[in-house]
């Protein structure tokens, strides 16, 4: 465990948050506009992996998940922020190079952006696909799986 | 300076234009062929190209020999397997994670079958966690063959592909007889596994292990043996440690840096605990230590695989599982150690008959992430060589 608690060190650079432990690990929910200064500082205390980051569609608005580790501990943490539909997180990719092909996926499947960006581009998909993973766009076939139970 | 290149040869050494044409009757002034202006070259690599190991594009900018920079394209292969997962029930997924990485699906079944199980608090008998680990170092060392056959193509070898297909083949029987399939297994379901071992499947496992050892080390003379190969290998493609963990590198990728990380004995599942193993490791990060680290995990499969026959516990293959799985609300995360690395299921339950969001962390997607980094300053040859060494999937990769 690094020395210094994710909410500590956060309250020292005066980013408010919320933390919690739950089945998953321990959660720490932000604003999504301080999502990299608080990216910068929790590298700085001993979380200096990104595992992954993505995106999920909560059905209001869009929930991004920053999944961060500290390498040699193994000590996991996840960052959740909320943001509007067609709304912007910072990009971490100065922090956590590893960011750069997971936020322009995420932002082309869920329709938001990551300001920042060095190469906002599509990743996986065609101009002019929509937004998939959105809760709005339908598999046809996924309510008929719910309906047929 | 003028931008039309016709009138270049009207510009002076010192830069300025010289004012019609030159006193002496030439047409230009004789400057040598090294001040030839020279354009960067954009080199389309793939889709549809041998060495880009499916359908991967890469975009390469050349001065000459040397690559400038690179970007990788990705998508050919994008088929939104996170939003079909959306519609899918529980235990109709696997079928769906088989087609992320068609070469290791039995690492994707179970860890998403660790993540349901985690969210849902399955038990899982001992024997289904042995059979899952027996079937999944089967199935590495499966992947790793593929690799490594691809991997002395890039090189130009192609002699070691053959034979290393003809141990596959041996290999993909056994993982047929015990799943029923050679590739799409559908096999690792939340509780436990599909099927007990087939009768005689014991004897087949112990027939492969005889001649593996053997037929690895021929493999290993063809290539790393091969002096050749070897000098190609060493200096090129060289990541370091920085660069392997700020890209989020894991697996084969990150341990030839020489950072100790294996999940199997670091966050142990299954089976692992119990078993005996060694995690090879690089110094330099280059391609010789990337060969060196696969190579010497495929030793350490073939000591697990012997390991896990000799010790298969008796007893239920599958607890009990109801026709309808139901997942309580909630997150969970589970990864496993796939031959190429972290790979991670991040499964999100509404309390729903299907996924609300399925998250697949692929540890080709963050391997391949780094090629800018790795091909920039190296030679075109080399970037080929690269590329190979990273061991991407782009089933994984695009999902």
């Amino acid at each position: 465990m690094p020395a210094t608690k994710p909410a500590e060190v956060l309250r020292a650079c005066g980013i408010p948050c919320e933390t919690s432990t739950e089945a998953l690990g321990d959660i720490v929910r932000l604003d999504a506009g301080r999502a990299a200064d608080a990216a910068a500082a929790l590298y700085e205390s001993g979380y200096d992996f990104l595992v992954d980051l993505f995106a999920t569609d909560t059905g209001e608005r869009i929930e991004v998940t920053w999944h961060l580790r500290a390498f040699d501990e193994h000590v996991d943490l996840y960052l959740k922020a909320l943001v509007d539909y067609d709304g912007a997180a910072p990009s971490v990719w100065h922090v956590y190079p590893a960011a750069l092909y997971p936020e322009r996926e995420a932002a082309e499947l869920l329709g938001m952006t990551f300001p920042g960006h060095p190469n906002p581009k599509r990743l996986l998909t065609i101009d002019g696909a929509e937004p998939f993973l959105r809760k709005s766009v339908l598999v046809r076939s996924a309510e008929e799986v719910r309906i047929s139970s | 300076m003028t931008d039309d290149p016709k009138m270049a040869w009207a510009i002076t050494a010192e830069g300025s234009q010289f004012p019609g044409p030159l006193p002496c009757g030439l047409r230009c002034i004789p400057r040598g062929v090294d001040e030839l202006a020279t354009e960067h070259l954009v080199l389309n690599m793939g889709p549809q190209h041998p060495s880009t190991h499916g359908v991967l594009h890469i975009l390469v900018e050349l001065d000459g020999e040397e690559v400038i920079a690179a970007e990788a394209s990705l998508g050919y292969l994008h088929r939104g397997i996170e939003k079909l997962a959306e519609s899918r029930r529980y235990h109709q997924v696997p079928t769906l994670l088989d087609r992320a990485d068609y070469v290791s699906g039995l690492h994707t079944e179970t860890a998403w079958a660790l993540a349901v199980e985690q969210l849902a608090g399955i038990e899982v008998p001992g024997k289904a966690s042995w059979l899952r680990a027996l079937l999944m170092e089967l199935n590495r060392y499966a992947s790793h063959l593929v690799w490594l056959g691809t991997f002395g193509m890039d090189a130009g070898a192609m002699a070691p592909f053959l034979y290393i297909m003809r141990d596959r083949e041996m290999l993909l029987d056994v993982i047929e007889a015990i799943t029923g399939s050679r590739m799409m297994f559908n096999y690792v379901r939340p509780g436990g596994v599909v099927a007990d071992l087939p009768a005689g499947v014991d004897a087949k496992i112990r027939a492969w292990l005889e001649v593996a050892d053997t037929y690895l080390s021929e493999n290993d003379a063809l290539l790393g043996g091969n002096e050749i190969f070897r000098m190609r290998m060493k200096g090129t493609g060289v990541i370091d440690r920085a660069t392997a963990l700020a890209f989020g590198m894991t697996g084969g990728c990150l341990r030839a840096t020489g950072v100790d990380y294996d999940l199997r004995r670091d966050v142990p599942y299954c089976a692992y605990p119990e078993l005996d193993f060694e995690v090879p490791l690089g110094v330099r990060g280059d391609n010789m230590d990337r060969y060196d680290v696969r190579v010497g995990e495929m030793r350490q499969c073939i000591r697990l695989i012997r390991q896990l026959v000799d010790g298969m516990p008796e007893g239920e293959f599958s607890g009990k599982r109801s026709r309808v799985l139901k997942v309580p609300a909630g997150e969970s995360y589970a990864a496993v150690e796939s031959p190429r690395g972290e790979l991670g299921i991040h499964l999100i339950s509404d309390g729903g008959l299907t996924p609300y969001r399925m998250r697949l962390r692929s540890p080709a997607y963050f391997n391949l992430a780094v090629v800018d980094e790795a091909l920039a300053g190296g030679l075109i040859a080399d970037a080929i060589v690269t590329l190979g060494s990273l061991d991407i999937v782009l089933g994984e990769i695009d999902r």
